[in-house]
């Protein structure tokens, strides 16, 4: 019978789709037509197919009409992996691999016209795609396989051409053929040297006491971090230690993280999963199609996804470019980033914790230290660079600190660095009471609560209720501001164990929001 | 080392071990009749009416030749005045008159540490809250860094918070520092203050008039904070709510006529508000920085701050005639001197007169079409940072 079906995957954000992929050849005006809502790769995969087919030395039937189908029609498809699916379902259906040998097992790969095989991005989505919707069997090209086999009760088979996946079906001996082609397409922009975060730790930082604090109520909590500073003064030092203070991922966490690297094409290719929260760190003259996603081509997911459940530092961000700054609001929000591409949008998570770091002014000198003051930016330079600071991003960070280069803490005989790991220990705990906390709700960290659950389900104690209550009043915070400071007074609970944040909390959580000197019980309260 | 009458120094020792620190009354007796016979006379009080019988028991079960042994295997010296290593600020408290009931010359001083208290001069106190903030933390360390790194030694108390970020500042920049405790100075309170304290005595001292093992009991608190004061040539608050124990050691600075510093905080900030107000009324003077503070307690004419104001911009150095002239030249197009002298409300013979002597300072230029800025106020003027 002229028809056969096999699947693959169709990856719409950063979730897989499991696709029918159908075959017919009939009599009828001789051509290829493609059915389904495919991009432009997609229909263009039977001219590939039809040259990979006889370049294998099987048969393409060029004097019948070939009607391929990717099902469900409406779903969008793109992509150049469905090459591999497409190629043996018009085989079966011409009788030259039998129909039923292609059941139950998903294909993925990119064809080359000689007949062999191209890496393609997001395996790991696919299988987990495939193993979701009970798919026994994933076939992709060979050098991906530790990537798809990441996926637990999954059988996956790498193969490097077609033709060996004719012999894989029929159950004949595999055939010689040339290695899998690299992907097409470089990963995102490269930052700088990502193997560099496993040697930094918070103890190599002299003083920093009140931006430590910071960074670990930050940690705790998933909250959007902003820290001002001239040069020198530590910012981008602690940044990078910030993702050491996070806990290891879980295993959905470490599947979603690996997936987006997946898809961007960011993948180690050691077939191991990512554990540890990933830090990105796109320089600001990035593109709004790096750092969001999107892109010509095939979409892929930005920085920002790529910091999903890590952290995402925006050095200088005020020199981020305008149409950047706009689409981080999205993200800052809701935690997912959408990308709209034609009549199409697809949607990515961004769950991560972003840190802002912003010099005083465009040169970076501007100290409030007299004895050092060297800045060159005339007033009005001045002016237009803080007041990007101020946009409506900012109203979206949680903690706001003013970082000055500590001089006189890196020869203090009696300060006592605490090291990554004893911040980490009290960061883990602190998420431990907010998972027990949230477990029915549909978020997991104080950062990500809605203002109205807040209110109503995980109130403040009275007195500390009233202080905040009487700030908005006062006019020295916004509505959506308390709401913030809500939610760092219960990081700041959970960090020492207070079962229900009062007025202490929430005096220090004000300060952490404007920007204000903190209470130094707060310091002594976390090294104690 | 010449010492004090041995007999004098044991009687004041026995007399420090039963009377609370501050106490007015016995050291006026002392300074009265000597501490020997104030000693005997309430010893004999006690037999002959039955009065002070407490105290007078205790004072003849008390054995301080032991004592004064126990308290110098620990480290510990005695000193009283008298001493050639007594020091002489501390006298000072004799005509100081009496704070809350408390005041007075102490009996004597327990002391360890390398540094002779007779060698302190010119100290600076630096006090404050112990409900500061990082910004009042922050400044006392750098404070005490930067008095030390002046050959001042800096003297606080040891508490939480500024005292203690004093402390440290001067021993980041290896100076010398001195803290006076409430409690024994064989002990360390607040606990945590343990390693500092140790390494304070290392170049520095630490002292107390509470004999060795004594409790911190409130009311020490307030006894030492003249200590604090009298041993320093003038006294910096630098935070300090409406209550704090900080605005006590600044009473006492005033009571000993010493100079009275205060380091303003945020408007807003509840740490700043007992500063604030000390600065109002004039009580204190407002400090920044550690030159600020080192003027204020050098002998006249010694240590002159220099005046600080803006960089100095062009107009400042134009006459307001010049000046106006020049605010009339345009930045960008050329003007001719008729049009500049319409704008700039002025005779056409001074304008020309004026621009000849700015276009000598190369403030304006010339060309065939006129006058216009010079290139290099032009960005200062636009901008108006002139």
């Amino acid at each position: 019978m002229p028809f056969a079906s096999t699947h693959s995957i169709a990856i719409r954000g950063a979730q897989g789709h499991l696709v029918d992929v159908q075959a017919d050849v009939s009599t009828g005006k001789a051509g290829i037509s493609v059915v389904g809502r495919g991009d432009l790769s997609v229909s263009q995969a039977p001219q590939r197919c039809q040259m990979a087919i006889l370049n294998s030395g099987l048969e393409w039937p060029s004097s019948r009409r070939v009607t391929i189908l990717f099902s469900p029609a409406d779903l969008d498809k793109r992509g150049t992996h469905f090459d591999l699916s497409t190629a043996l379902v018009v085989l079966a259906a011409t009788g030259q691999v039998a129909p039923a040998s292609l059941a139950d097992t998903v294909f993925v790969g990119e064809l080359t016209l000689g007949g062999g095989l191209r890496e393609v991005a997001g395996v790991l989505p696919m299988a987990i795609a495939s193993r979701e919707r009970g798919i026994g069997r994933l076939v992709c090209p060979e050098t991906q396989v530790r990537e798809a086999a990441m996926v637990p009760g999954l059988e996956v088979i790498g193969i490097r051409s077609l033709g060996q996946a004719v012999a894989l079906v029929q159950g004949d001996p595999m055939p010689q053929a040339a290695p899998v082609a690299a992907m097409s397409g470089g990963s995102l922009l490269a930052w700088r040297g990502e193997d560099r975060l496993d040697d930094v730790d918070l103890c190599d930082l002299a003083g920093m006491a009140d931006a430590k604090y910071a960074a670990e109520v930050a940690a705790a909590g998933g909250h959007h971090l902003l820290l001002s500073g001239p040069k020198g003064s530590g910012k981008t030092s602690l940044a990078e230690r910030i993702p050491g203070l996070l806990p290891d991922l879980d295993i959905d966490e470490a599947l979603e993280v690996t997936s987006l690297h997946s898809l961007a094409g960011a993948l180690p290719g050691d077939g191991t999963l990512l554990e540890r929260p990933p830090f990105s760190a796109p320089h600001h003259d990035a593109t709004k199609a790096s750092i969001i996603g999107g892109g010509t081509g095939r979409v892929r997911p930005g920085e920002v996804s790529r910091a999903h459940c890590g952290v995402l530092f925006l050095d200088e961000f005020p020199l981020l470019r305008t149409d950047v700054i706009d689409s981080l609001r999205q993200p800052l929000e809701t935690a997912e980033v959408t990308v709209a591409r034609g009549d199409e949008t697809v949607r990515y998570p961004a769950r991560g914790m972003v840190v802002f770091a912003a010099n005083p002014c465009p040169c970076g000198n501007w100290h409030t230290d007299r004895a050092v003051d060297q800045c060159s930016c005339t007033a009005n330079q001045r002016r237009d660079y803080q007041a990007r600071v101020r946009g409506p991003i900012t109203d979206r960070i949680d903690i706001t600190r003013h970082l000055v280069p500590a001089t006189v803490e890196a020869h203090d005989p009696l300060a006592v660095r605490e090291s990554s790991a004893q911040v980490r220990a009290r960061v883990t705990l602190a998420r431990e009471r907010q998972a027990d906390r949230y477990a029915e709700r549909p978020w997991r960290l104080n950062g990500q609560a809605p203002g109205a659950a807040l209110a109503r389900d995980f109130p403040l104690e009275d007195e500390g209720r009233r202080l905040l209550q009487g700030l908005v009043v006062g006019g020295s915070l916004t509505q959506r501001g308390a709401v913030r400071v809500h939610r760092l007074a219960w990081t700041i609970a959970d960090l020492t164990g207070v079962v229900t944040p009062g007025v202490e909390e929430v005096e220090i959580a004000v300060s952490l929001r404007r920007g204000d000197p903190l209470p130094s019980r707060a310091l002594r309260r976390v090294a104690s | 080392m010449s010492r004090a009458d041995d007999a004098d120094r044991l009687a004041r020792l026995a007399l420090s071990h039963l009377t609370e620190p501050g106490n007015l009354r016995i050291a006026a007796l002392v300074t009265e009749l000597g501490a020997v016979r104030v000693r005997a006379e309430l010893i004999e009080q006690r037999r002959l009416s039955g009065e002070h019988e407490d105290i007078a028991v205790r004072l003849e079960s008390c054995h301080p030749e032991e004592m004064l042994a126990a308290g110098e295997s620990a480290g510990l010296r005695y000193l009283v005045p008298g001493d050639e290593e007594w020091p002489h600020g501390l006298d000072d408290l004799a005509d100081a008159g009496a704070v809350q009931e408390m005041g007075g010359v102490p009996l004597g001083l327990w002391v360890r540490g390398a540094l002779r208290l007779d060698s302190v001069s010119g100290a600076v106190a630096v006090v404050g809250a112990r409900a500061s903030t990082s910004y009042g933390d922050d400044f006392s360390m750098r404070l005490g860094a930067d008095l030390a790194s002046a050959g001042r030694i800096v003297v606080s108390g040891a508490a939480a918070g500024i005292d203690q970020a004093a402390h440290r500042g001067a021993l980041a920049a290896q100076g010398r520092t001195i803290a006076a405790l409430a409690c024994g100075a064989d002990r360390a309170y607040p606990s945590s203050a343990g390693r500092m304290l140790d390494l304070i005595a290392e170049e520095g001292a630490v002292l107390s008039e509470v004999p060795p093992r004594g409790a911190p009991l409130r009311h020490r608190f307030l006894a030492r904070n003249r200590l604090i004061a009298a041993l320093a040539a003038g006294t910096v608050v630098v935070e300090a709510g409406y209550r704090s124990g900080a605005l006590n050691t600044a009473h006492w600075t005033e009571r000993l006529n010493r100079p009275l510093m205060g380091v303003p905080g945020p408007v807003t900030s509840a740490s700043s508000q007992g500063v604030h107000q000390h600065l109002r009324s004039g009580r204190a003077t407002l400090v920044t920085q550690a030159e600020d503070v080192l003027e204020l307690v050098s002998k006249a004419g010694e240590h002159l701050v220099a005046h600080r104001s803006g960089a100095t911009r062009t107009r400042d150095r134009l006459t307001t005639r010049h000046r106006r002239v020049l605010e009339a030249v345009p930045v960008s197009r050329r003007a001719h001197s008729d049009s500049i002298a319409r704008t700039a409300g002025i005779g056409l013979a001074e304008v020309r007169s004026a621009l000849a002597h700015l276009q000598r300072c190369g403030y304006v230029d010339e060309d065939v079409d006129g006058w216009r800025l010079g290139d290099g106020i032009r960005d200062e003027i636009r901008d108006r940072a002139w």
